[in-house]
């Protein structure tokens, strides 16, 4: 028995054991899952953007500090101010931008919406502040980008265990806001006033390993961080009007998706533009090239930030700015004492020379001209001795505020940038020839405004100095912006030794600026020398010309092929036409191209042919497409199915062979041989790369054909890909994982993995395919066909900006320039599950002004809340639920759905409470709002017959009970009933006026009574107010709080008026009179007929007594009598009562003195009492001392 | 948002791919000089009966037509969809002509498309220019010159092709095919139609690129001939015809037959073909006609018809059009190209790349308007030695915003 009992408990225990593995099992594999998620394609081909790490935190929690600190690890630069983005090259294959968060919530949102990588910095001695919060649940909505937090102020502890305690505190708090292992990082401490190093070293590394999963908004949506900013308004413009609109342009790196041509743009606070022209620039701050070396030269760890003033050499456009250490620049002789300190070693340069020989205002302008030996300057005859004055000034001001670089940083700084640029030595030369020029050039220009504004230089040199972040700049023009006259002096200097005219040049430099390819193929061919480039650019031309005759015959002006195709569709239309023709319509038609001519053809997707249709029962003819059907030779149909890529070129040649005219025939022929000759090492790792390419997708072909392939051959694709990708690591890591789950697994994960690998290979397949596709076209056709690449380095220009944007502009704030979808420009309904933040404190009411912000726009406007019904309907609700989701619809412009939304109501930064209000998605957009309220009307029957009654004061006019025909109605007994259809029941009043409306006639299923009270229930439509009204936050200083619609209780506050009382509402105590009932009487006839049960029973009520029947009748002395009876007894009465109350009296008063002795005696009492108490006390004292003693 | 923001066009050409573009793109549009100088200036009836369907599936779109009828105003709104749409479309053009834009429009709508369309089932004959809106106002004389002509030239492709082409041509860019569906209730043909056809089109999210070069060979013809209110025996002939031409080349050869009579058989006489050759890589070639008398009014005599195209011819003629265009290479027929284009554009954003045969004006045309309403431009290679041309574009990368999300 025993045993058996043993056993059992064995198997059970075993069973155990068994589930208990079983649930691990079914958890790992469920947390397994969890992690994997579906694949998204990642469309940036080139080179990445660089990353934007976003330092958010609470003022004065050491956010600029930290960006110095890191800045100062990477590139060993000290920056004294953090101004706007700041571009750093921090490893091999990745560049960095650091931003620092603005501390107003309007920042906040902005930067949620760029950050790559967010630092939320806390103060650990304070501990969490609002902000943190507020941003990451800012971040959250906007997609929820890599976040890690960074503990300061940890030196503040005294207490070792303390701090541990808090860290880990916080760590915890952190954990349960983000997920639990969240990152966060402990700055113990500052030296010398700043971070310890070894820790921003760790701080470093942790950002340099972040991924960055794409987020589903940004890679729809192509946007810019701004990190330069300048003001192109003509200044004459300017000068007439300092409050015209602005032409300003912006210059960031792409990122998110590409940027089409035409694509309208949002700036965050200024709101929606049209571009009105985009430049790919070179990249001012370029990853490095692929050396074998590990690890970063130092001259390779560059940093480009022009907002903070550095980054010396800033190349536009059309021009190229320097930026000169103060150092290495004396303007004048005002620090002519310094200038021989600074320049003991240095020999001095040429320019310089020069420039200080103009500077020189010893002598009067014409004495100055004649000494001066180059005639290029003469044409600055206006310089007026007072201008210069006034220049001086200005510079002298200026200085003031440069933020100095240490003394080596100068001319090999800039060197390096030229390196960096990728420009041939010769172009070095000529910057640096460039480099003096526009050093005077810009000096002069500078002089130039300076006379030219007498009215108020000073107010445009300040102007000026904002734009440039602080400091000066000058312009080296290479530009074909002729018009001003200095520019283009300087310019003719320049160029002097290569004698080929500007423009030739100017392309050159045009090219090498615009796309950075071409320069790579320029540096190349460097001994080339210029005639070569010119004649490649030609070439290169022609080439891109042949390459889209087809493209021109359909995209082009002028179409001539259609044209013929088309004149004969339509010929016979015309010659019928003819008679009807209108006066001179013939004519016309005959003159003007064919695009006026079929301007009102027909539409019609067919294009019929029938007249000249071969005979296809000849044989020769049906033979010739045999090729084209099964029956027909399948190799021949193969071959001609096949991608004929291998031979692409000499099929260009052939066929494009009549177009091009025997000349640049010939010259490209040559030019090909050339190209293969010096680029042959380039051209051929490309055509390496697309057939493996080619392989691939020969490969992802056969892979859809087989959809059940054995495994192990998706592993050698796997392989193959890994290997196209070199050194991909995370797909290698997928790899291994795959592989090691492949000989442990279970078949459903096994089955969920592969569809999941499915996916990734899907993805990358198709990600090939579009590689290599685009890989084909030339660079302006690319252009064209996709944009411009994320990562390309943009110069946005932007017209009519309302001119406080300049004004108020703050390096601080960066700019975030947004590209809109399709349709996301119009205005609409919207429709958002919205809930109120726990964490606010108010409900939200319906209808109040609120500030959301959906995709890259804020905006104020007036939502409606909703909540569904179970049959669909939505009805309004005057205020939020407390803590469930409900339906917001709002007026504003359109937002994809899905699109997250934060909702702000105050936007002041003084508020201590929880500034974000409620989170919500999009659901839908509409363009109408569906939302109903419930209205009841009431009414009161004024006649009743059998079973209708009408019914008044429900509607006011026939129209609306007309409205309300066959509506259901109900009493207050709840007789159900309908406003009936047919008639209205006006009646005329009694005294003759005009008939009463709106009186209805209504029919119940029983007669109802006039005490009834008569409802109508039904559901009215609510429009939510078609406002919105952008925050404009960057059109106004930025200590001010936006303000935008007040709420009504704002209003009220501030008007002090008290809230209006609805009297009908309030409640107050319910009067009901008490119902009279008559009492029940029955008809005598229905008595009579009803059955002896039922019949009421006239049941005598016992018979009277004798007194009552008996009727007294008094004589005359009797009642005498009796009268005197009567009063007597009423005397006696009286006189009873009156004893009543004397005695009452007495008694009233005897209390009261026997109270009165009641309480002398008490006293008394007491006090014997502590008399006797006192004397018992002094007797134990003393019977206890002798005790004692 | 504002008025200046209209795009301005001109003429009434493409009005239909306008139209679309501009509904989808969210572009209101302006288009002026609607045959301005023309005899009968102005929008014709299938062109209102357009921009009446195009109200009818969409949400607060704006449409205003001048008292000429030689402006359009078009401000496009939220396409809705739903389902038991009815919408009659009119006698001057087939049902074919509305096909296209709401088969585009459907997949971009808020809520599946179902619609019940009602008139010129077969194809439209002779030309729909002379019956405008305001044809009325000329002499009968000019109404009887040209009710004389009568021609088989058909305008636009048949609801069979439709169904048999067109659908599946949707299959290549990811749209499922349940919920996709034409189906033919009844037939009429010219001039007093009396066709009925329910359309039925899932929404979608968006669409998928496709590398799509691979013409194949052709596998398998098939067909479908009509007649209505006439003798069945025309099909018959017609079929004869065509398999003649056929037998030559391929043995998979199948005709069939819809002979309707009564109620299903429309308003008038008709007969006409369709035909559809597969490959073996899945493209459907297509070429189709119909034969019926002009659109005769009120007014008009009806003894002046003049001879119709005899079924004989038209079978054999049909399917030379067939083999001229599988001759012409590309994975889709002539008729196709602009709707293959738009598609291409639509899809999201990656790289497509297709084969047509010749670049028909048409296709031309839709390559330029795309162009202009969605900022999309194709690369147009030729392949000489197939005499195809290659079109290569990234797409748009347009979704489907106006459908509820989960």
């Amino acid at each position: 028995m025993a045993k058996t009992s043993s056993i059992h408990e064995q198997s059970h225990k075993a069973h155990r054991l068994r589930q208990a593995a079983k649930k691990l099992q079914s958890r790992a594999v469920e947390k397994e899952q969890r992690k994997l998620h579906v694949p998204t394609i990642e469309r940036n081909y080139g080179e990445p953007p660089p990353f934007v790490v976003v330092v958010h935190g609470p003022p004065q929690v050491g956010k600029s500090l930290l960006i110095q600190c890191l800045v100062k690890h990477y590139t060993k630069h000290n920056i004294q101010e953090v101004r706007g983005p700041i571009t750093i090259v921090s490893g091999k294959k990745r560049r960095v931008q650091f931003v620092e968060c603005p501390n107003d919530i309007n920042g906040m949102i902005d930067a949620a919406k760029f950050a790559d990588l967010a630092l939320l910095l806390i103060d650990g001695s304070y501990g969490f502040e609002m902000e943190t919060f507020e941003f990451l649940n800012i971040l959250q909505v906007h997609g929820f980008p890599k976040i890690m937090g960074v503990l300061t102020h940890l030196d503040q502890f005294k207490d070792v265990k303390k701090l541990k305690k808090t860290k880990q505190r916080l760590k915890h708090r952190f954990w349960t806001e983000i997920y639990d292992g969240a990152k966060l990082f402990y700055l113990s401490g500052l030296i010398h006033g700043k971070y310890v190093k070894r820790e921003i070293h760790n701080l470093a590394r942790f950002i340099s390993v972040m991924k960055f999963h794409p987020l589903s908004w940004r890679t729809s949506h192509p946007y810019v961080l701004a990190d330069r900013f300048e003001d192109v308004t003509p200044p004459e413009r300017v000068r007439l009007d300092n409050k015209c609109d602005r032409n300003i342009t912006l210059y960031g790196y792409l990122r998110g998706c590409n940027l089409k041509k035409g694509t309208k743009v949002h700036i965050a606070g200024v709101g929606d533009y049209n571009l009105a022209g985009v430049t790919a620039l070179a990249d001012p701050c370029p990853l490095p090239s692929a050396a074998k070396k590990k690890g970063l030269r130092d001259k390779e760890k560059l940093f480009y930030a022009p907002m903070s003033g550095l980054g010396d050499l800033v190349y536009d456009k059309d021009a190229v700015y320097i930026n000169i250490n103060d150092h290495f620049v004396q303007y004048s002789n005002v620090d002519n004492k310094n200038d021989s300190m600074t320049h003991k070693g240095k020999d001095q340069d040429v320019g310089e020379s020069l420039v200080k020989s103009l500077q020189n205002t010893k002598y009067s302008i014409d004495e100055k001209l004649d000494k001066s030996f180059i005639s290029l300057f003469s044409r600055n005859a206006n310089i007026s001795s007072e201008a210069q004055n006034n220049a001086k000034d200005n510079h002298e001001s200026v200085d003031h505020s440069h933020n100095l670089e240490p003394n080596e940083s100068g001319e090999e700084s800039d060197a390096e940038d030229l390196d960096g640029s990728e420009s041939t030595d010769e172009d070095e030369d000529a910057e640096k020839d460039a480099v003096v020029n526009g050093e005077s050039d810009g000096s002069d220009e500078e002089y130039g405004a300076a006379a030219k504004q007498k009215v108020d230089p000073q107010d445009h040199m300040k102007e000026q100095v904002e734009f440039h972040g602080g400091r000066l700049r000058r312009k080296a023009m290479f530009g074909n912006d002729i018009d001003d006259k200095d520019l283009k002096c300087a310019f003719d200097f320049c160029s002097k030794d290569s004698d080929e005219g500007s423009e030739d040049d100017d392309d050159v430099g045009d090219q090498s600026f615009s796309d950075s390819e071409f320069s790579e193929e320029d540096r190349n061919e460097v001994d080339m020398g210029n005639v070569s480039k010119w004649k490649e650019s030609l070439m290169d031309r022609t080439i891109s010309k042949q390459n889209n005759n087809l493209m021109q015959l359909v995209y082009g002006k002028s179409a001539s092929t259609p044209i013929n195709e088309k004149q004969g569709d339509s010929e016979d239309e015309e010659s019928d036409d003819e008679f009807f023709k209108l006066k001179g319509e013939g004519n016309k038609k005959l003159r003007e191209g064919f695009d006026v001519e079929n301007v009102d053809a027909d539409e019609c997707s067919k294009f019929t042919n029938h007249s000249n249709l071969k005979n296809w029962k000849d044989e020769e003819i049906y033979e010739r497409i045999r090729d084209r059907f099964v029956t027909g030779d399948w190799s021949k149909a193969a071959q001609r199915n096949k991608l004929s890529t291998a031979n692409d070129e000499d099929d260009k040649d052939s066929v494009y062979g009549d177009f091009e005219d025997l000349e640049t025939g010939e010259k490209h022929g040559n030019h090909q041989k050339e190209e293969s000759g010096n680029v042959s090492m380039q051209k051929e790792d490309e055509s390496e790369e697309q057939r493996k390419l080619k392989k691939l997708a020969l490969r992802a072909k056969f892979d859809a054909q087989y959809p059940f392939l054995d495994l192990e051959i998706g592993f050698c694709d796997l392989n193959i890909c890994l290997h196209l990708m070199g050194t991909n690591h995370q797909m290698k890591k997928l790899m291994t994982n795959t592989e090691s789950s492949f000989t442990e697994v279970k078949p459903m994960k096994l089955g969920i993995l592969i569809r999941v690998e499915k996916l990734k290979e899907e993805i990358e397949i198709r990600k090939q395919r579009n590689i290599a596709e685009l890989n084909d076209l030339d660079e302006e056709t690319r252009l064209e066909i996709e944009g411009f690449q994320t990562g390309t380095y943009l110069r946005l220009e932007l017209h009519d900006v309302p001119f406080e944007m300049v004004e108020h502009f703050d390096p601080c704030d960066p700019i975030l320039v947004g590209g809109i979808g399709l349709g996301e420009e119009h205005v609409g309904y919207m429709q958002a599950r919205l809930k109120r933040h726990r964490w606010h404190r108010k409900v939200l009411k319906t209808k109040d002004p609120v500030i959301f912000s959906i995709g890259w726009r804020r905006y104020q406007t007036t939502p409606v809340y909703a909540i569904e019904d179970r049959n669909g309907r939505h009805r309004m609700l005057k205020y939020t639920p407390e803590h469930m989701h409900c339906l917001a619809t709002f007026w504003g412009p359109l937002a994809p759905p899905n699109t997250g939304v934060i909702a702000v109501q105050n936007l002041a930064n003084n508020q201590a409470s929880f500034r974000i209000t409620a989170t919500a998605v999009v659901l839908e957009f509409n363009h109408a709002a569906k939302m109903v309220k419930k209205v009841k009307l009431v009414g009161h029957p004024c006649k009743i017959f059998k079973k209708t009654a009408l019914i008044m004061n429900m509607f006011t006019s026939d129209l609306e009970v007309a409205r309300f025909e066959g509506a259901a109605v109900r009493t207050v007994s709840g007789i159900r009933g309908q406003v009936a259809k047919d008639e209205i029941g006006n009646q005329p009043t009694k005294k003759g006026g005009a008939p009463r409306e709106g009186i209805a006639r209504c029919t119940f299923e029983d007669r109802i009574l006039m005490s009834d009270i008569v409802f109508l229930r039904a559901w009215t439509q609510v429009e939510a107010p078609r406002f919105y009204n952008p925050l404009t936050t960057a059109l106004q200083p930025r200590n001010k709080t936006w303000q935008g619609m007040k709420t009504m209780a704002e209003l009220r506050r501030e008007h002090n008026l008290p809230i209006p009382v609805n009297k009908d509402s309030l409640y107050k105590p319910i009067e009901r009179t008490l119902k009279k009932f008559n009492p029940l009487v029955i008809p005598k006839s229905l008595q009579a007929t009803l059955p002896f049960e039922s019949k009421p029973k006239d049941i005598p009520k016992g018979r009277p007594t004798l007194e009552r029947r008996r009727a007294v009748v008094m004589e005359p002395d009797e009642r005498k009598v009796h009268a005197l009876v009567q009063q007597l007894r009423l005397i006696t009465n009286d006189k009873m009562k009156k004893r009543k109350v004397k005695k009452e009296q007495e008694r009233k008063k005897l209390e009261a003195e026997k109270a009165k002795d009641e309480e002398l005696s008490r006293k008394r009492k007491r006090e014997e009492r502590r008399e006797r108490y006192r004397v018992q006390e002094k007797m134990k004292k003393k019977s206890r001392r002798n005790s004692d003693a | 948002m504002g008025k200046g923001s209209y795009k301005k066009l001109k003429g009434s050409q493409n009005f239909r791919q306008r139209l679309i573009l501009a509904t989808l793109s969210a572009t209101p549009i302006i288009i002026k000089d609607i045959r301005a100088n023309d005899m009968f200036p102005g929008l014709r009836l299938h062109e209102v009966s357009l921009l009446r369907l195009l109200e009818k599936i969409s949400d607060d779109s704006v449409v205003k037509i001048n008292e000429t009828g030689t402006m359009v105003q078009y401000k496009p709104g939220t396409l809705m969809g739903g389902r038991h749409l009815v919408h009659y479309c009119g006698e001057s053009r087939a049902i074919g002509y509305f096909l296209e834009p709401l088969l585009v429009l459907g997949l971009f709508s808020k809520k599946p498309l179902s619609i019940r369309l009602k008139g010129v089932v077969a194809f439209f004959v002779g030309f729909a220019k002379l019956f405008g809106p305001s044809a009325c106002a000329y002499s009968l004389f000019s109404f009887l010159t040209y009710l004389k002509r009568i021609t088989n030239d058909s305008k636009d492709p048949s609801v069979d092709t439709f169904r048999s082409t067109t659908l599946p041509l949707l299959k290549q860019f990811g749209v499922p095919s349940e919920g996709l569906e034409l189906k033919i209730e009844s037939r009429g043909a010219p001039p007093h139609g009396g066709g009925d056809v329910l359309l039925s089109i899932p929404n979608i999210q968006s669409l998928t690129a496709v590398t799509w070069i691979d013409e194949g060979m052709v596998k398998r013809i098939r067909g479908v001939t009509f007649s209505t209110r006439v003798s069945s025996q025309f099909e018959n002939t017609m079929i004869h015809a065509a398999r003649g031409i056929f037998n030559h080349l391929l043995p998979d050869v199948h005709i069939f037959t819809d002979h309707k009579a009564g109620p299903q058989a429309g308003n008038s006489p008709g007969y006409g073909i369709s035909l559809v050759a597969e490959t073996t890589s899945g493209c459907f070639i297509s070429a189709d006609t119909a034969v019926s008398y002009a659109r005769v009014e009120d007014g008009g005599v009806e003894d002046e018809k003049a001879e119709l195209m005899s079924p004989e011819d038209v079978g054999e003629q049909i399917a030379s059009v067939l083999l001229q265009e599988i001759e012409q290479g590309g994975v889709v027929d002539t008729t196709h190209q602009g709707l293959l284009f738009l598609l291409c554009a639509l899809c999201g954003q990656d790289v497509s790349k297709i084969r047509v045969g010749k670049l028909i004006p048409h296709g031309i045309e839709v390559l330029r308007l795309i162009r202009d309403f969605l900022g999309v431009k194709f690369v147009i290679k030729p392949d000489p030695s197939t005499g195809t041309v290659i079109l290569k574009c990234v797409g748009s990368g347009l979704k489907n915003l106006s459908r509820k999300s989960s």
